[in-house]
């Protein structure tokens, strides 16, 4: 097919070669991340640092201690729980009320003001009110979590939906659009790109509301287990919880980019099947 | 190619669009755009409009369409008041409105969807479309992929498919090559042909008006009128390359091209 040389395709070597350099840096990173292990086990042992810093080995020993012990379970399960149902809640009600005031530009205007002055203020100085409110229970830090992811992607889609292409809409009606057709076929495609920023960028923000919630008041939960290691000077412990926070993050994080891809493809869409593809038929 | 002859048959348009201006001027703020100006685009007929940039050449689309109201006057089309986006046209302009996270086939689906066809025949219709343009086989291709000349063609198709009456074509092939533009003027020809709806088209090339055209209209600068209308009496089917020979040709450019000359 001769339309096929129309095709910008880029050649099929330059991604061999794309590949290989990923390789190299990821080979680069492990080796930069045993190092720093490395470095920090040393100076714990040479130095005694052991209080301050802690060591790998101890946090790894804590880490089998809070396993064994049956806590991390239950405490990973709670807050894995609390900033779950606290993301979806704030990223839900965020994506609702984001959308409604980006796409009325006239409501847009009038609530811009409100939502920016709560936005702006600290809302860590929020907790205390929020156990007032909601109790030392889950609720709380669900409550704390849907709050903080609400304003990220509230502001995100806000700003996706304001994006969206005019020119694009006014064609859309010509083709025989409705308005629920504007919405979910343009206006929410369209600002897909922006409210998965807002996601990625608030998913760690739920864990923070979660273990903020637990610093103030809690009976369980990783966020809890921290404070408590903390008074009792426990460095490993903490260290532990830390760890298990990053492991945590970085695992959800995984797990948002993978959806993201798979709603995203025609972003990374691989011109040279395409044209192999159109070959073929 | 952009209409494949064994297919084209079944897209015959039933009722082409009359399309009445009557009196009808735009303004914008303090700015007169166009008008007044009264002009009658017969059923079925292939129009051309000329004229200087800024005359309100996609104006008076836009009209037609429905996407923009008239200051005074009003457009009537098949003797209905345009008061609101007109579903029966296919709007074709120089932009490509593709939606980038669809694939070409669910772009040429787009207003099928919106129209509420049958599974079925949403299917059927967009691969007969594409088929149309020459895009069999890009179908699961996303819009990025494609050049220019083949996004042109999947918003051609994405008008074939739905039928519709009239079709409007502001300066469509204004960003393709010479070759590329001739071969799309033969295969627009024959679409007209086939299909027999009326086909408004705002260009700046007298060439391609001429060629294409049963009548050229000639507006003056802003506030942009009909200053002239030229009928073009060359013979249909007509060969686009052929046809640039025929010595009436080069009478017609003279006359459009002084015409719009005086305009400075």
């Amino acid at each position: 097919m001769t339309e096929s040389a129309e095709l910008q395709s880029s050649p099929r070597a330059g991604g061999v070669l794309e590949h290989a350099k990923r390789r190299g840096v990821l080979y680069i990173q492990i080796l930069l991340l045993v190092a720093l292990i490395a470095i920090w086990q040393g100076v714990a042992d040479r130095f005694d640092t052991e209080f301050w810093t802690s060591s790998p080995l101890s946090i790894l020993a804590a880490l089998f201690q809070w396993y064994e012990s049956g806590q991390l379970v239950t405490d990973l399960q709670l807050t894995l729980f609390e900033a779950g149902i606290g993301f979806v809640l704030g990223s839900i009600g965020g994506g609702v009320v984001g959308f409604v005031l980006g796409w009325v530009r006239k409501l847009g205007d009038i609530f811009e003001p409100f939502v920016l002055s709560i936005y702006t203020l600290p809302k860590i100085a929020l907790a205390p009110l929020f156990v007032l409110w909601f109790g030392i229970g889950p609720l709380n830090k669900v409550m704390f979590s849907a709050l903080l992811v609400f304003f990220m992607v509230f502001f995100t889609t806000f700003q996706g939906i304001r994006q969206v292409d005019l020119d694009l809409v006014a064609n859309a009606r010509l083709l025989g659009a409705r308005r629920v057709d504007i919405w979910t076929k343009i206006a929410i495609p369209y600002s897909a790109v922006w409210v998965f920023t807002g996601l990625r960028i608030s998913l760690p923000y739920a864990l923070i509301g979660t273990i903020v919630g637990e610093f103030v008041a809690a009976q369980a939960g990783v966020g809890f287990r921290i404070k408590e290691a903390t008074t009792y000077f426990n460095t490993a412990e903490v260290f532990a919880g830390l760890v298990v926070l990053m492991a945590i993050s970085l695992l959800l994080l995984g797990v948002l980019s993978l959806i993201e891809r798979r709603v995203m493809r025609w972003q990374t869409a691989d011109t040279v099947s395409i044209s192999d593809a159109a070959g073929t038929t | 190619m952009l209409v494949a002859t064994s297919d084209t048959k079944a897209t015959a348009v039933r009722n082409p669009g009359e399309i009445v201006f009557e009196n009808v001027s735009v303004k914008f703020g303090a700015l007169h755009a166009m008008g007044p100006t009264s002009l009658t685009v017969r059923a079925g007929e292939f129009l051309a409009i000329v004229g200087p940039s800024g005359c309100g050449k996609s104006t008076l689309l836009n009209l037609v369409a429905g996407t923009l109201p008239p200051s005074t006057g009003q457009v009537r089309y098949n003797g209905r008041v345009v008061d609101g986006p007109n579903r029966d046209v296919g709007y074709i302009t120089q932009r490509n409105y593709c939606l980038p996270w669809r694939t070409v086939e669910a772009n040429v689906q787009l207003p099928l969807e919106f129209r509420r066809f049958p599974p079925a025949e949403i299917a059927a219709r967009a691969a007969r479309a594409l088929r149309q343009v020459g895009l069999g086989g890009f179908e699961k291709a996303y819009p990025r992929q494609l050049s220019g000349g083949m996004l042109q063609r999947v918003m051609i198709a994405r008008t074939l498919a739905y039928e519709p009456a009239t079709y409007l074509m502001d300066e469509p092939f204004g960003s393709l090559d010479a070759q590329l533009r001739l071969r799309m003027h033969a295969e627009l020809l024959k679409l007209w042909q086939d299909t027999g709806a009326t086909f408004v088209f705002v260009t700046h090339d007298l060439h391609e008006a001429i060629t294409l055209a049963d009548r050229v209209v000639v507006m003056s600068g802003r506030p942009g009128k009909t200053k002239l209308v030229v009928n073009i009496d060359l013979p249909r089917p007509r060969d686009v390359v052929d046809i640039q020979a025929d010595p009436v040709f080069g009478v017609y450019f003279k006359t459009l091209w002084h015409a719009l000359e005086i305009e400075g």
